[in-house]
């Protein structure tokens, strides 16, 4: 089974020659399609309902989040909370950021600064 | 002071979570008169943040919010009466100083109020909203494309989504270091784990670790438990914090709890008739509550309710009169869990109670058991009343008759 990481919201191209289930795939509530650019996918259950059909191709989708405080790519498969979160984010935080002591003042301070342009 | 309330984010850079919906909404207050909506709507599961950010917003831009609970002003005629003379401008401090104050109307649970029933109330939100004198944000949990088409086709929609559970330690990891508590990492990450993104939830746990609590007090997976095990539950505490929180998660059955609390004070052989005199006192004052509640659909009236029940709860438990099993006779059906098996039994006992020309109450107690030694169609129908009589008492009459269970 070939796994490919992708994040919400962000166009991506399936690794697989789709024919037919092409129009399926589109079908998906939170998938979209864009010319050009590839697949779009909103939220966790749309990427769910799409896996059910890639599965049968070896694919299987996982989803890669951002994390507030580092931007870094966060895999949501490797994550120690897989089995109790709905993985339906695009911004959450990495395991180094969250072991930091001082991550509670780092991430206000990272929240404030993106706020900034707004609150001036 | 409940940490939630003490800890509620007083910036918008202090809500956690949800960022894209956060600059969302901040993006559309920035221009909300150029607008084409009337207001913005939050919607998303309980503890996610959507009230903490409309504060915060209007902190960080100054502005005074006045907040309506859909629960308390429902009708067109009481939110008019509230709000009316603000979205026209009228207020006496315009009057006064000639400058208006910078007000922000939120209408909170706006999904509670049903277009139907609630004569014009959700006509009105969106009548002032349309004035755009002042901007108007509503949040709501769930909202029924159907019911609140009139709202989503004026609102804009921003979506709140569950907190992750890393997210979750943040807020409360922010909490321990402000109160200064000595709270392991390790249960910190558990109630992350067990707070199933409901940060209110979450800090709920974190206030009942550090008074030396146990987490599964407030993380309680059994909501809508079957009636049976709340009764048992509440009956075994002796923590009216417990008993409470046991309640609020149990709301379905709060009408059953007090009833059977009425049955089990009224027949305690142990209990002094002065403490009893008290508690059924208690207990009108509750069925007075509830009635109002139901037919006046008075929601503001439910903290009370859960309040007193669970004192009554708490003080009937140590003055001895404990739930043993036995639910009032009239309340027969709670304990069939299942709506169609209850629908199934209803029809039967019915027509079994036709058939033997009596009611169904007479049927149930004078004659099924009799009918069950003579008829062995009766057993399946037994073992029914076996289920929505508490079992161990039927259990035990059927063996007093003679009759095996099968």
């Amino acid at each position: 089974m070939e796994y490919q990481r992708i994040k919400y919201g962000e166009p991506f191209q399936i690794r697989r020659r789709l024919g037919d289930l092409f129009r399926d795939i589109v079908r998906i509530k939170g998938v979209e399609y864009e010319r050009g650019k590839g697949f779009i996918v909103r939220d966790y259950y749309a990427l769910a309902n799409l896996n059910k059909i890639l599965i049968r191709m070896g694919l299987i989708l996982t989803p890669m989040v951002e994390c507030a405080v580092c931007r870094r790519s966060v895999d949501c498969e490797k994550c120690n909370f897989t089995d109790v979160c709905l993985k339906d984010v695009s911004i959450c935080l990495c395991d180094e950021c969250v072991s930091r002591e001082d991550i509670v003042k780092k991430y206000l301070t990272v929240s404030k600064e993106s706020l900034h342009r707004y609150l001036k | 002071m409940n940490w939630t309330e003490k800890y509620r984010p007083k910036t918008l850079s202090e809500v956690i979570g949800n960022e894209d919906s956060k600059e969302k909404l901040v993006r559309w207050f920035i221009n909300w008169r150029s607008s084409d909506k009337y207001g913005v709507l939050l919607t998303g599961p309980p503890g996610t943040g959507k009230t903490a950010t409309v504060y915060a917003l209007a902190r960080d831009f100054g502005y005074h919010v006045i907040e309506l609970n859909a629960s308390d002003y429902r009708t067109a005629e009481k939110i008019m009466e509230k709000l009316g003379f603000i979205a026209y401008g009228n207020t006496l401090e315009t009057y006064i100083s000639g400058r208006p104050k910078k007000l922000l109307i939120f209408f909170d649970e706006i999904d509670g109020i049903d277009p139907k029933e609630d004569r014009g109330g959700l006509d009105a939100v969106l009548k002032i909203a349309s004035k755009k004198s002042v901007p108007v944000i509503a949040s709501a949990n769930f909202i029924d494309p159907v019911k609140h088409k009139a709202l989503l086709d004026n609102f804009e929609v921003i979506e709140y989504k569950r907190l992750t559970p890393k997210q979750i330690y943040i807020v409360i990891k922010r909490i321990s270091e402000l109160e200064d508590l000595d709270v392991e990492k390790d249960t910190l990450l558990e109630i992350s784990r067990r707070a199933r993104g409901d940060a209110r939830l979450a800090i709920n746990m974190l206030y009942a670790v550090s008074v030396g609590g146990d987490i599964d007090v407030v993380s309680n997976p059994l909501e809508n438990m079957p009636l049976d095990m709340l009764l048992r539950r509440i009956s075994s505490s002796s923590s009216q914090l417990e008993i409470k929180t046991l309640l609020d998660s149990n709301s379905n059955h709060w009408e059953d709890v007090l009833y059977t609390y009425f049955d089990i004070i009224s027949r305690s052989p142990v209990m002094k008739m002065e403490r009893r005199a008290a508690l059924l006192e208690h207990i009108s004052i509750l069925d007075v509550i509830l009635g109002r509640m139901k037919r006046e659909r008075a929601f503001y009236l439910m903290k009370y309710f859960t309040a007193i029940l669970s004192w009554i709860v708490n003080q009937s438990n140590r003055w001895g009169a404990v739930y043993d099993g036995r639910i009032p006779e009239y309340r027969l059906y709670v304990f069939v869990l299942n709506r169609d098996v209850r629908a199934e039994l209803d029809e039967l006992l019915s027509r079994y109670g036709r058939r033997l020309h009596e009611s169904r109450r007479k049927f149930i107690f004078d004659s099924v058991l009799a009918a069950s030694l003579a008829n062995p169609e009766y057993k399946k129908l037994l073992e029914w009343v076996g289920k929505v009589y508490g079992i161990e008492d039927v259990l035990r009459r059927v063996k007093q008759y003679g009759v095996s269970k099968n």
